[in-house]
Formats: C-alpha cells, structure tokens, sequence
C-alpha cells in the first residue's frame, strides 16, 4: 500500500520499523501484565511471539491496553502450537479475572444491611456481590496450577510440592472452582467446592436468597458461607427485591 | 514545575511530597472503574493539582474519536479536576484492512487502535479533521485542551504548511492551546537527513520562533536515545534519535528550552521520564533544573546556550 511518505525508501523503512518495534513491545507488556501466570507457564520468549501473534490476530479496539486481551483465553485455548496444554486457555481465563478483578470498581459492606438477612423474607431478598467477584468453573486444577505459580516458595522443596501437586492434579483430570475477588487492592483467588460454586453461580446470576437456598440444597451450610463472605469482602450487602 | 507520575514513583512520592507545581499522568491508565491506581491517584490529587495527559483520544484519526475512550477521559475528568487536560497531534484509530489486495477500497471494517502516537500530514484536510476532534472533546469536557507535537519517525509527502503553521491554524480554529515538547523537536530535528546538532539546534529554535505568543500553555522536556543501524540496501551505518523518555535532558534541550520560555514566558514545565526510571531523586533534580532555568529568565539572565 503507498502511504505517500516522504522519505526515501530505507529512511521510510527504518521509520516504520521503530513502529512497528514498538507496537510489538507494547503486545508484550500488555498482555504481559494481564496474564502473568500463563506468561510464566509458556515461558517469556513464546509468550512475546504468542503476545505479537495475537496483536495481529486481535488488534486493540480500545485506547487503554487494560482492556485488550478479553479474548486471548479462547484464542489461546484453539491455538495449534499450545494444543499438548489444554488447561492453559482456563488459566489464561482466571489470569483475566483476576485482571478484571482489579480494575473493577471500588465498593464497601453495608453491614446495616446484613440485619435485613433477620426480618424480611428470604424470597424477597439478595445478596449484593462486590463488583470484582467472579466465579469460574474448569475442568482442570486452575487453582493449584495458579498457586503453584504464584506462591512464595520458601524453599526448593516447598516448589517441588507445589508442582508436584500440580502434576498430581493434571494426571486425575480434577475440575476447580474459583472465585475471584479483592483482598485490600490485589485480586485473590478462593477455592469453591462445587455446592458453593452452584450458590454463588445463583447469586451472580441476581437469583433471590430463597432460590438460591433452594437450589444449594440442604447440603449447604449459609451461616458459614455468610462468615466467609463478610471476611473475605465478597459482600456489599443485602438488598430486598426491587429497591 | 512538574514531573510525570508513574507507578515506581507512586510510594516515594507519596510518602516524601517533595514540593512540585504539579504531576501528570497518562489518562488512560485511569480508565478502569476502580482499583489501586485511581485510589493513588485521588491521593495524589489531595496533595497536588494533576495535570491529564492523554496518549489515545488520537486526535488526528480521520474516523473520529472512539466514544467510549471519550466518555471515560469525562468521567476521570469530572472526578479529578485536573488543572490541564492535553492529547497528542497524531492519529490513533483506522478501519481494519481499508484496502484489499489490490488497493481497492473494502466494505466498513472494525476500527482497531494503535496504541501508538502516529504522524498526521501537515494539510488542510488533516487539519480540518484535528479541529473537529480536538472541538468535540473540548464541548464534552467544557473546557480547552492543549495538543502537544509529535516525535515522528516519518512524515508525509503531501504536507502543504509547516508544523509551527498547523498548530497556530489548529489553536486558532479550535480555541485550544499547545503543549511543546521540546524533546520532540529535537528529536525531529536530529533525524532530519544530513542533520548534526548545530543545524538541529537551529531547526529547534527556528520552530520556536515560528509559533504565534500565547498558544503554549505548557512544556515537555525528556531524554532521548540514539539508536545506531546500518541500512543494509545502502551499505552505510545510520542513526535513528527514539524519543524514549528513559534519561537525563540533553543539552541541546535544554537550551531549546530556556529559549521557548524567553519566547512564550515562564510556562509550566514537566519532565517525563518513563522507561529505565531512576531513583525519584534523580528526576526531582531534572525538575529543579528547569526552575532554575525559569528563574535565570525571569532574572533576565541571557541565555548561555544559544
């Protein structure tokens, strides 16, 4: 394509090459940023080349990077060269989340409004999730794999467990639940067993507080759940339907 | 005078509050609804008046600004209340694929976004297109914006003014302002063909000299690098100037900079300095400098550079 410019050809040359040298530096960082357990895990020289593919396959639409890379979990997940690591496109995903996590808005408990939790009928209630919660079922161990990564080894042994388990995890095929949500600023990650994976799908889904008990089922244990909620920063309270 | 605010610096800064006019950060990196970087920012801001500068509304995009980079730049805006909103004169949004193989033209594509700072020609028609774009975010903010100068690694055949020419025509038709960065003209001015620090010098000053009074409402200073390659077509080994924001203020710049502030009068004066960051220290320095150069003007010290 002519693009008119003035330079002679080499000049003109070098010229788009430091563009072009920056947009792939900028793939990388960006990218880099927001999935750090999946750039650790590939290593970062096929991340840069995954990271310069990918800006080609899916260029930003947007003019903050933060919120480029929505689809790389899925692009990954169906790239051919990554198909020996069918987990990565998950941990690509809870990589996303914990991104997103921390990018979302800020909110705080309405402790008056746990009160309501005594007087009003649970049908007609909801529990408020913060903002940044986000809940995601695999059908692989993303959360040992994520901790694994992201742990503070004290030691060589202490590393060698945690990818041992890791191995462990890969061979039986286990499925994790996750939620995502914010301790202070940093996003975290909490295991889910699959009961309250189910509860917390419903409650994201905006289901009142009487549906949700009641597809739990009696299995599940609310005062204790509520208990891990409030200190973990879950919540932003409790509201009646409609208000 | 001001320093760019960015993460390495956010504690340090914080936590000593050395005395600065202002701080400026890059909009975008505000953009999200929440989260660490607004909560540094909001603090900041509590200690100092910020100063919003842009690296995407990509001002010069003949398929117009991106509503939604708008709407957000509106909302940091309202909530910041910064003393100076600025952008780039370059382009940053193009339809994908605008030809086909054969350079014919294709149907409506997605509008993808460079994330970089890229060159406008210096026309009527592109010139047209800034005034727009810079006219729809000044009524959606209510305000004037300034519109800095590029570093450019190429240019446009077609040009028909001057640089200096299109921002006074751009200042004058929009009724905002402009924000120079002296960094840049030097590096422009270094990779002009056949340039050596004298003629690039010169180039500098004369660009100075060719803007109308009273349309800089601010200065940039910065480092650059120079970047040594050789053309394989040619055979010859070359130099490439990268306005990489990564060192000290060169001389050069700073006489340049000393001359535009006995031009246009003491100015607020930011250094940015953003990859390879030094201890804060070291950038604080860099900002006594340049008040030392405006109280050396404001003295009516002659410049000794020039």
């Amino acid at each position: 394509m002519e693009l008119g410019l003035r330079e002679p050809g080499a000049r003109a040359a070098r010229g788009l090459e430091a563009y072009r040298a920056n947009a792939e530096a900028l793939a990388e960082r960006a990218l880099g940023a927001s999935f750090a357990t999946v750039r650790t895990m590939v290593g970062d020289d096929d991340f840069r080349h995954l990271a310069r593919e990918f800006w080609k396959a899916d260029p930003p639409l947007q003019g903050d990077l933060g919120e480029w890379g929505g689809a790389f979990p899925g692009w990954l997940a169906a790239h051919r060269a990554m198909a020996p690591w069918p987990y990565l496109g998950d941990c690509a995903r809870l990589d996303l989340a914990l991104h997103r996590s921390e990018r979302a808005a800020d909110a705080s408990l309405d402790a008056a409004s746990l009160s309501l939790l005594e007087t009003a009928d649970p049908d007609c209630l909801h529990m408020l999730p913060m903002p940044e919660l986000q809940l995601l079922c695999s059908a692989w161990p993303i959360a040992t794999i994520h901790e694994a990564h992201h742990a503070h080894h004290t030691n060589d042994d202490a590393q060698e467990r945690a990818f041992g388990a890791v191995r462990s995890a890969l061979a039986e095929a286990r499925a994790e639940n996750v939620l995502v949500a914010r301790d202070g600023w940093r996003a975290v990650v909490h295991r889910l067993d699959p009961i309250e994976a189910a509860w917390t799908s419903s409650l994201l889904d905006g289901a009142s507080l009487g549906a949700a008990l009641e597809r739990a089922g009696p299995g599940f244990d609310f005062a204790a759940w509520l208990g891990r909620a409030v200190r973990g920063s879950w919540l932003k309270g409790v509201a009646v339907c409609g208000d | 005078m001001g320093i760019g605010l960015r993460q390495p610096h956010y504690a340090s800064v914080l936590s000593s509050l050395p005395p600065l006019a202002f701080v400026e950060v890059h909009s975008e990196n505000f953009f999200a609804d929440g989260g660490a970087a607004l909560a540094v920012l909001r603090e900041a801001r509590a200690h100092y008046p910020v100063s919003l500068h842009g690296v995407g509304l990509g001002l010069g995009s003949a398929a117009g600004l991106d509503p939604w980079h708008l709407d957000r730049l509106a909302r940091l805006v309202g909530s910041v209340d910064p003393v100076r909103v600025s952008d780039h004169a370059s382009f940053a949004r193009a339809p994908r694929g605008l030809h086909g193989a054969r350079g014919e033209p294709t149907e409506a594509r997605t509008v993808v976004h460079a994330n970089d700072l890229l060159p406008i020609a210096f026309t009527e028609a592109a010139l047209a297109i800034m005034v727009g774009n810079v006219t729809q975010v000044q009524e959606r903010l209510r305000r004037p914006m300034l519109v800095e100068n590029l570093s450019a690694y190429v240019s446009f055949a077609d040009d028909t003014m001057r640089e200096p020419e299109f921002f006074a025509a751009l200042c004058q038709r929009a009724g905002c302002g402009m924000l120079l960065d002296v960094n840049n003209l030097m590096v422009n001015a270094l990779n002009a063909p056949d340039a050596t620090p004298a003629s690039a010098l010169a180039a500098c000053l004369a660009y100075v000299d060719a803007l109308p009074p009273g349309i800089v409402g601010e200065l940039h200073l910065a480092g650059y690098c120079e970047i040594t390659e050789r053309e394989i077509s040619e055979g010859e080994t070359t130099k490439l100037v990268i306005d990489d924001h990564g060192s000290r203020v060169r001389p050069g710049v700073w006489a340049v900079h000393e001359h535009a502030l006995r031009r246009f009068g003491v100015l607020p004066t930011l250094v940015e300095w953003d990859t390879d960051l030094p201890a804060l220290d070291v950038l604080l320095g860099e900002a006594d400098h340049a008040a030392m150069l405006a109280a050396r003007v404001v003295a009516g010290v002659p410049n000794a550079h020039v």
